[in-house]
């Protein structure tokens, strides 16, 4: 079986079917026509079904949400935060190529300057980011230069547990939205991720993100295994916490599905399961993964085509978190980055064009843990780095370059950029102008707010 | 349960299978408990690395060896590169089912947990390495060598064809060390961050430069020319110019034992940092012959391995809850070997494949089992699994509507039902095929 396979009363399920590859994405993503069914189905099946509107009212005003609306002009801006995974060299990503200093430090692996596609200052994005250009040509593409934070941690792990709890010294175990929920009520909707697990950015102490699952969002089971169900998830203290947090789970995912169910009914299914890698594309067998790590959700393009659903239903979602992984390129990187950021091309812009002149704006942060090594190995990759660019891409985006660019000589004492913006600058800003808080309620300490927004 | 009437001593024994094991059956827990805890450990450990009759019929399936001359299929895109990437993706799933199986037929459970124990001290994954027959070659370094000496495993594990794909031993030049195997080696296998600098990380990459995986030789090679001899200070250790010396002083340093102790702790136990006390009280006897039976021995009969933060201290991994689910309900090993049960579709939906780790830093624990993602895919795995003709659910159906409930946690290994989760059971008492898929999502049962 795929557990993605509908689970109805109507047709209990006997036989197992024979265990099977994933089938390969291409045939299976999101298709445009999806997005349109997807923002009358919200509300037309939740009537059908005589849930009596779209929102559980009980539960939700259990959970302090207000009740019986959907999103509006007035709940602001969307943010969606998206994570590279690996450690993405920004040298070659935002290229300075008209920097001495780049050329020799790369050597054979610099990008050919005349294939470049230019910015300004010096500066130009990779070949492989032409949508991407076509947003700065619009003034929608803001580059940040510089970002990072002091004694850069060159592991994986830990720099991305710093970017994603916004603590530096690690004294913070939350995640930075996770911190923002856990202050700000109970509901799981207003921040979701898109694939098997919960990324630490949207965990708080209290309150956990929800993870939406590849379609279709149902419950499974006849009514009566359904309700009992809902009766396991009143499990409460005083049984174990982490029986507790089993409970927790299963009433928010009850939410979840009730409220988002109808949307991915399964009909114009993705990929079967986001915890899987063998589905091909970037994701899959075709390209060195890297020791780095890895986002489990999936094709970014279908992940993105999930949001892109919720948003045009108006889910009153205000923070999505995507990911996208393989960029812990310490040899083959220039083929490997390539592919990568054409993928990211494909994907991006794209979903930003959806959802143009949706009442609420749409802001796109991309990070990743951190920049890679000026000077290239000699396995034709580069090692792990510090300071690096975010790119911001949006709607109420303004374009251009912020912070300073890095000297690529005066390195740290690892050969690494130093940063000259602190990565919770970019926090703050989108806190306070995208998601409608202050920002220090979430983040330790007053962080210079950007100008992008 | 609710009554207590299931007794401490096979209380401990069903926490101790279901830790170190997959879950015990009601005959597994008669057998052991006349045995004895201790008993029952020792045999265990002693057991390690000998042939188990549980598993013996289930031989590794057929997999693509790496070929001896690479070059010759063409490069990337190329039609018999691309043919090889399709043939390895289509044989991948048959090793995972191989391991499940094994999972749940063996006797003495420790045998599978360990290896399972140690891929995810040294995390390596199919996404990178490519060929199932070299994940399978690494999985049978864990069953080989995991329960001897950790240096010597971690020696072997180096110089095995996997790990030195995983992390580009390939790729480097003693002109420009590659740092990738270096680092992790540190951080994530041995030592724990904050227990090196990246002084150290450089010059321990400088001593591995000329390792090889070679497939002329099928396996490791040391290429000299490769090779940078210079003396190097590693972790304050001067005159250091092999890998093999780096190896040796990383796992025979104190913050090694630390580590290595809260890593299997945490994953048999609940999750601890170095510091813990309880990793104080394990890491000097460990740390004086770096015997892995001798820790796994010490850390079973722990006094507080089955005392309080333990029980109810992890919650099961999807692995442990797919092989542990299908076991207890008496789906046959041989039909998910062969496929029947589609358990690599399962175990990616739960967000855990074996073989496949995320990263280098391998799974997480716990809480990130609960997304509700992954909450959807096992309710939805449950509701279906109960309705297989494959399973047996009649210790449960046969008994009355009042007893299902107790018969469903003696089938579960599960010590006792919440109050919330006995009344839920009992909505749906009625229907012995509702009630163990309720069973199987509960809060007792998710939990480990």
């Amino acid at each position: 079986m795929s557990p993605s396979t509908p689970m109805s009363p109507s047709t209990p399920m006997i036989p197992w079917t024979p265990d099977e590859q994933p089938p390969v994405p291409g045939g299976h993503r999101f298709s445009r026509r999806r997005f349109l069914a997807g923002a009358g189905g919200l509300m037309g099946a939740a009537a059908v079904a005589g849930v009596g509107g779209y929102w559980l009212e009980g539960h939700l005003a259990s959970h302090g949400v207000t009740v019986g609306s959907t999103a509006s002009a007035s709940d602001g801006p969307i943010l969606v935060v998206l994570t590279l995974y690996g450690g993405n060299d920004g040298l070659n990503t935002v290229i300075p190529y008209e920097d001495p200093a780049y050329a020799s430090a790369r050597g054979p692996m610099a990008v050919d300057p005349s294939t470049v596609l230019a910015l300004r200052d010096g500066f130009g994005l990779h070949p492989s980011l032409a949508q991407f250009h076509g947003l700065w040509q619009q003034g929608r593409l803001a580059v940040v230069h510089g970002v990072g934070y002091p004694d850069p941690n060159l592991s994986h792990f830990a720099s991305m547990d710093i970017w994603q709890s916004a603590s530096p010294d690690g004294s913070q175990p939350t995640g930075w939205l996770g911190r923002w929920l856990d202050a700000t009520g109970e509901d799981p909707l207003r921040a979701l991720a898109i694939g098997p697990t919960l990324p630490l950015e949207l965990s708080g102490a209290k309150v956990q993100g929800g993870a939406v699952p590849p379609p279709p969002l149902q419950l499974p089971g006849t009514p009566a295994f359904q309700q009992a169900l809902t009766a396991l998830g009143a499990s409460a203290p005083p049984v174990p916490a982490l029986q507790g947090d089993v409970a927790a789970s299963g009433d928010d995912l009850m939410l979840l599905v009730r409220q988002l169910g109808p949307l991915f009914d399964g009909s114009g299914s993705a990929s079967p399961a986001g915890g899987t890698n063998l589905e091909g594309g970037a994701g899959g067998l075709a390209i060195d993964q890297g020791g780095g790590g890895r986002a489990d959700g999936g094709v970014l393009t279908d992940q993105l085509d999930m949001i892109g659903t919720m948003i045009k239903a108006k889910v009153p979602t205000k923070a999505f978190a995507v990911s996208f992984g393989g960029f812990d390129t310490h040899a083959g990187q220039l083929a490997t980055q390539k592919a990568l950021l054409a993928e990211l091309d494909a994907a991006v812009p794209a979903f930003l064009a959806f959802l143009a002149g949706n009442e609420r704006p749409v802001v796109v942060v991309i990070h990743t843990e951190f920049g890679r090594r000026v000077v290239a190995n000699a396995s034709g990759g580069t090692d792990h780095g510090a300071a690096n660019v975010v790119l911001v891409a949006g709607h109420s985006v303004k374009g251009g370059f912020y912070g300073d660019a890095p000297s690529l000589t005066k390195l740290d004492d690892n050969g690494n950029l130093q940063y000259s913006t602190d990565f919770r600058s970019v926090y703050a800003t989108v806190l306070d102008q995208a998601v409608g808080v202050d920002p220090g309620s979430v983040l330790d300490g007053r962080f210079p707010t950007l100008a992008f927004l | 349960m609710c009554d207590g009437r299931v007794d401490s001593a096979t209380a401990n024994l069903a926490l101790l299978y279901r830790r170190a094991g997959f879950g015990a059956s009601a005959a597994e827990l008669r057998t052991a408990g006349a045995a004895g805890y201790e008993a029952t450990v020792a045999s265990w450990v002693g057991g390690l690395g000998q042939p188990d009759p549980g598993t013996s019929a289930l031989t590794p399936p057929p997999l693509t060896p790496f070929p001896d001359d690479d070059a010759a299929i063409g490069g990337p895109g190329s039609p018999g590169r691309l043919a090889l990437q399709a043939s390895l993706r289509r044989e991948f799933p048959t090793l995972v089912r191989w391991w499940v199986a094994r999972m749940m037929a063996a006797v003495n459970p420790l045998t599978e947990k360990l290896p399972l124990l140690l891929h995810n001290q040294f995390p390596t994954a199919v996404s990178k390495v490519q060929f199932p027959s070299l994940m399978l070659g690494q999985n049978m370094v864990f069953r080989r060598a995991g329960s001897g000496s950790f240096g010597a495993l971690t020696l072997a594990v180096a110089q095995d064809p996997a790990m030195l794909i995983w992390l580009d031993a390939n790729t480097d030049h003693r002109a420009h060390p590659n740092e990738n195997f270096a680092r992790e080696l540190f951080e994530r296998f041995t030592l724990g961050i904050g227990n090196y600098t990246q002084a150290d990380v450089t010059a321990a990459a400088a001593c591995f430069t000329g390792w090889r995986f070679d497939p002329a030789v099928g396996g490791f090679r040391f290429a000299a020319a490769d090779h940078d001899p210079a003396p190097q200070t590693v972790l304050g250790q001067a005159g250091v110019n092999t890998g093999e010396q780096v190896i040796a002083i990383a796992t025979s340093s104190p913050a090694s034992a630390r580590w290595v102790v809260s890593r299997m702790w945490s994953f048999l136990a609940y999750p601890v940092t170095p510091a813990d006390p309880v990793v104080a009280g394990l890491a000097p006897a460990y740390q004086a012959d770096l015997d892995m039976s001798g820790l796994l021995r010490s850390i079973l009969l722990h006094p507080q391995f089955t005392a309080a933060p333990s029980v109810g201290g992890l919650v099961k991994q999807p692995v442990e809850w797919v092989a542990g689910t299908l076991k207890a309900l008496g789906v046959s090993p041989a039909a998910v070997a062969d496929g029947t049960v589609p358990v690599t579709t399962v175990l990616a939906g739960l967000g855990q494949v074996p073989f496949d780790p995320p990263s280098v830093g391998g799974w997480p624990q716990n809480e990130a089992w609960l997304s509700t993602a992954a909450t959807l895919v096992r309710w939805e795995v449950a509701a279906r699994l109960v309705r297989s003709p494959l399973v047996d659910l009649s210790a449960v159906a046969d008994a009355s509507a009042g007893d299902r409930p107790d018969a469903a946690a003696t089938l579960l290994s599960v010590p006792s039902w919440s109050s919330p989760t006995a009344n839920a059971l009992a909505q749906v008492a009625d229907d012995p095929v509702e009630l163990t898929a309720l069973a199987l999502v509960s809060p007792e049962y998710v939990s480990n």
